[in-house]
């Protein structure tokens, strides 16, 4: 068998004359020779990790994307290495994949860190045969009939990019095109391929010590946000009625963080910051390289081939909705139950919001605002975690039945269902006061069939002193309709109408984004936009007239 | 014509309670659920929630607990956890599942055994093999030599010596918490999308005596990937915001359905929720996966309604005998109307032929309705029904005015004296009416409408002269 060493031949290829060039030099100090007498030293995995996560920059008040999270967090990891004297290549692994290579930073080293590098030529088929092109490599040949093994020498010609071209001492042959089962076999890992991209730094030592350094990188593929529970409290059994509108909602906050890379971190010192850093975009990244081998081959449709090709993956799509099954007439019948169960999963007046014996701190960073989870947890791959952040029960809310009417002349007339909000200020005095990072809002109301969800709001990020505001969905009992009643020169005069089929009184804020013609009763500027705030009477109407200006 | 909530399936869909009965009988066992007393509140917006309570058997202190069993689309965000004595540390939903690649990618750097068989004898020879990459393709290193799994195309087994931990078959949502310890009922409550409703409503419209019958159907459609056994099912009819914010409002911008005449004010029994109505099934059932599931709610007999015709022309448009359009006109009061509000919804509309069957005349969609409201169903258009607009005059009366004469002419060819509602839109508020045939209303600046008359077999024509600016 013919032995080789193929890093020796892979640096008497890459050697050019000038051999001495200190900058090429560094280059090779990567490939380890026994001419640099470097030694590797590989850290596997962080004794300790901390792990602060930021919020997908552009993400909105959009859910997270739970398969692949679009911030990014700071990682920080103590590891513990022995490196021995003279120059030496620590190698780090278990990092998030995600990680920009260019922030990382490695201290307490003794000597400092004299070059880092992140290589990316992975270890895979296509890189095996670019490493071993113009090398011998042993072809195993297995016969189907026999089930025989012949082995076979062969130097790879060309390759790995559209096929493989072997010598062999027959000839010319390109691999797999042969109808044959034949397999490559390599003497050896050429060095400079790792498994997965890898971050190493070069340092330089005069004794053989163990020291404890510190590896701080950015990564992306995470994010976090607020998932807010806001129960609106349904009046106590015997309690007079509260004034029309106003409501005492409990509010909840879960601290939402997702990791969708594939790696764990194990009783991570885990924070979150909401606020907005800048963030520029990142330089270029040296690409993976290496992946499967794609052997093309010369034509080898046979005469009875036609090429058949689907064209979709038949089970990739779910088969339609079967349609809507349409009640036969047949079907009427008589009955009249009318039964109404009341289960022990059904519970009046129940809280929604768990009750949270870890809750994460807060505290202020500069101008962003840090979330502290106060014990190390885990933080898995591929997973979501939550952490209460925010419990304020009994915070002040109104309730309010607002519309927004347009001036369009053409479709007045038409019935439309109002919109409801919960709203009020982010206050100590309203029961809140604390800062509300954005996210989405569970808004839930009691019922006699206990809480149930009435809707679900977004909310941006509210300082102290903010006005809040949740949509929850729109009442079809609360109604309003426009209609045209007159046009001249100078103004539109319209009629709108309110309807309240509500067995209860209901506070209705009507805003005309427009120039108002005079000063209707009733009508008052609300940040810069006329708007009408009435209270309907249980199971009554309202109407006004007002006129728009024209130009 | 009373409303009321009834609860038979009536072996429509959900059939076959021998079937079912069966099918359980065989269930493996080890397959029975993990899911605990359900409650099931369904939106008409395609989201559910779920209420599941357990009873969970703790050790004291703090303790990781599994919930298996929850929709398979479960919005992990939206969980909660509570029950006696239960405080909460942290929840964690993960999702890395256990696949062959996601095997094979956590096997780098172990050693794993391959199996190859010989292909002509069958013969199995064992070989231990370090897995060096898995980038496209499996680098292996046996012995002393490197080479690429299965690259020759032949049979080789892979065995993996253990399941690396933290892949799991499925999501998994567990929840770290405290407690004193003992078994305790903890409810676990969810969002989850890909269970809904839609209402159906079959209406029986009877010509003669002017009456409608009505049946509301509630179809129930679960695509969660997940059954739902023996749960509480409660109805929700509403339109709750799905997330997003004060810009995002659904309304009016997602339009009218045009049903609604005049909102109604009227309150009933009915349970609520803010302001949504609950419609609560009155048994527990099982809700399966990829089931479609209809009961029904509304069973009103015999409420007045009312078939008209209407038909709606633009400004200066001429028509060369277009079809009027059949509508149907009834009321939600409690007082000679359907008397409950109406789930948005679509609405059939049924008449019996000669023979006593019913055949279908045509459908309209419904918006959610409160009780009390004047409704209006476009069913499609009159076959018999004919209006022909003419610009019959067109002249500038000066530089600032035009007067425009039209002509309407409606014709009937059916056996009955008809009445068809005649509007004529685009007048923008300073269009006067100089002349008309017949005394019209002027309903808002733009619009004026005429009840025109037709005797059976015939016609009738009306005009209306307009100055206008334009």
């Amino acid at each position: 068998m013919l032995h080789f060493d193929p890093l020796r031949q892979s640096l008497a290829r890459l050697r050019p004359p000038r051999a001495s060039c200190g900058r090429i030099l560094v280059l090779l100090t990567l490939l380890p020779s026994p001419a640099f007498a470097q030694s590797i030293t590989t850290s596997a995995e962080p004794e300790a990790v901390s792990l602060t996560v930021y919020r997908a920059p552009e993400r909105g008040e959009r859910p997270i994307d739970k398969n692949w999270p679009s911030g990014y967090a700071l990682v920080t990891e103590t590891r513990t290495v022995t490196i021995p004297a003279g120059e030496s290549l620590i190698r780090f692994e278990g990092v998030a994949e995600g990680m920009f290579p260019e922030s990382a930073i490695v201290t307490g080293l003794p000597k400092g860190v004299r070059e880092k590098n992140r290589d990316a030529r992975l270890l895979s088929p296509s890189g095996l045969v670019d490493a071993y092109l113009k090398r011998e490599v042993t072809l195993t040949r297995t016969s189907k009939a026999t089930g025989q093994t012949r082995e076979q020498k062969a130097v790879i010609t060309a390759g790995p990019y559209g096929g493989v071209i072997l010598q062999t001492e027959e000839g010319y042959e390109a691999l797999h095109c042969t109808g044959l089962s034949d397999r490559m076999r390599y003497g050896g890992v050429p060095e400079n391929l790792s498994a997965k991209p890898t971050l190493s730094v070069i340092t330089q030592s005069d004794s053989a010590v163990t020291v404890k350094l510190t590896l701080t990188y950015m990564a992306s593929g995470f994010d976090w946000q607020a998932n807010y529970v806001a129960q609106v409290k349904g009046p106590e059994d015997g309690a007079p009625a509260p004034a029309t509108g106003k409501e005492k909602v409990d509010i909840f906050a879960w601290l939402t963080l997702a990791n969708g890379g594939n790696q764990s971190f194990l009783n991570a010192n885990t924070m979150a910051i909401a606020g907005e850093p800048n963030r520029e975009r990142r330089g270029a990244q040296a690409r993976p390289t290496g992946g499967p081998l794609n052997l093309t081959c010369w034509p080898m449709q046979r005469t009875h081939q036609v090429l058949y090709n689907l064209g979709y993956d038949p089970y990739l799509y779910a088969p339609p909705p079967p349609p809507a099954y349409v009640a036969p007439m047949a079907a009427y019948m008589e009955a009249d139950a009318e039964a109404v169960v009341v289960t022990g999963s059904r519970m009046k007046n129940a809280a929604m919001a768990p009750v949270a014996v870890v809750v994460a701190e807060q505290e202020d960073l500069g101008d962003l605002k840090l979330y502290r989870v106060p014990e190390p947890v885990t933080v898995n791959a591929k997973g979501q975690k939550q952490v209460a952040m925010i419990v304020k029960p009994g915070a002040s809310l109104d309730r309010i039945y607002s519309a927004s009417v347009n001036d369009n002349y053409g479709d007045g007339g038409e019935s439309y269902p109002t919109a409801i909000l919960l709203r009020g200020e982010n206050r100590k005095d309203k029961g809140l006061g604390v800062p509300m990072p954005s996210g989405q809002v569970l808004v839930y109301e009691d019922s006699r069939y206990g809480p149930l969800m009435a809707g679900q709001a977004s909310l941006k990020d509210r300082a102290v002193g903010d006005e809040v505001e949740m949509l929850v969905g729109t009442s079809s009992d609360v109604r309003y309709k426009v209609t045209p009643l007159a046009e001249s020169k100078s103004k539109r005069t319209f009629r709108i109408e309110l309807s309240n089929a509500r067995n209860e009184p209901v506070n209705v804020e009507v805003e005309f984004p427009f120039e108002l013609n005079g000063k209707p009763k009733g009508i008052a500027k609300v940040d810069g936009i006329p708007t009408w705030k009435v209270t309907l009477p249980a199971n009554g109407e309202a109407t006004l007239n007002y006129a728009v200006k024209l130009r | 014509m009373r409303a009321s909530w009834f609860l038979v399936a009536g072996g429509l869909i959900v059939a076959a309670p021998l079937l079912a009965q069966s099918a359980t009988s065989v269930a493996i066992p080890g397959e029975a659920t993990a899911q605990g007393d359900v409650a099931v509140t369904i939106y008409q917006n395609g989201q559910s929630l779920v209420q599941d309570t357990r009873k969970v058997t703790l050790p004291g202190g703090r303790h990781k607990q599994d919930f298996p069993d929850v929709s398979a689309q479960i919005r992990a965000e939206t969980v909660t956890l509570t029950g006696p004595g239960i405080g909460i540390v942290e929840q964690n939903f993960d999702y890395d599942l256990l696949t062959p690649a996601k095997l094979m990618e956590k096997a780098v750097g172990q050693t794993i055994t391959l199996v190859r068989t010989n292909p002509a004898t069958g013969a199995e020879n064992r070989v231990r093999a370090k897995v060096l990459a898995a980038n496209g393709g499996v680098v292996l290193q046996i012995g002393d030599t490197i080479e690429v799994l299965r690259d020759d195309g032949l049979p080789v087994r892979v065995i993996f010596d253990k399941v690396p931990p933290n892949l799991r078959a499925r999501p998994t949502l567990s929840v770290t918490l405290e407690s004193k310890g003992g078994t305790v009922p903890a409810t676990l409550t969810y969002l989850t999308p890909g269970l809904g409703w839609t209402t159906d409503y079959v209406t029986l419209f009877d010509d003669a005596k002017q009456t409608i019958d009505v049946q509301g159907w509630v179809t129930l459609t679960n695509n969660t990937g997940t059954d739902y056994t023996n749960a509480d099912v409660l109805l929700v009819a509403g339109n709750p915001n799905n997330g997003g914010g004060r810009r995002n409002w659904q309304t009016p911008w997602n339009g009218s359905t045009e049903t609604i005449d005049e909102a109604g004010t009227e309150s009933n029994e009915r349970e609520r929720l803010g302001d949504y109505y609950l419609y609560p099934l009155g048994e527990r059932t099982t809700i399966s996966n990829a089931q479609q599931k209809q009961v029904s709610f509304l069973d009103v007999k015999a409420a007045p309604a009312r078939s008209t015709y209407e038909f709606n022309n633009g400004w200066l448009a001429t028509n060369d005998a277009a079809s009027a359009s059949s509508v149907l006109k009834f009321s939600t009061s409690r007082a000679g109307g359907l008397g409950d509000q109406l789930p948005a919804g679509t609405m059939r509309v049924y008449m019996r032929d000669k023979r006593g069957d019913p055949q279908f005349i045509g459908e309209s969609g419904i918006e959610a309705t409160p009780m009390g409201s004047a409704m209006s169903i476009r069913t499609g258009e009159a076959f018999d029904v004919k209006v022909k607009t003419v610009v019959a005059e067109r002249t500038r009366v000066n530089n600032r005015r035009w007067k425009t004469r039209m002509v309407y002419e409606l014709t009937n060819a059916r056996n009955n004296p008809i009445t068809v509602d005649l509007g004529q839109n685009g007048l923008w508020g300073d269009v006067k009416i100089t002349e008309q045939s017949l005394e019209g209303k002027r309903v808002s600046a733009d619009r004026v409408e005429w009840s025109v008359p037709v005797p059976a077999n015939g016609k009738a024509t009306l005009t209306a002269t307009f100055d206008s600016r334009y």
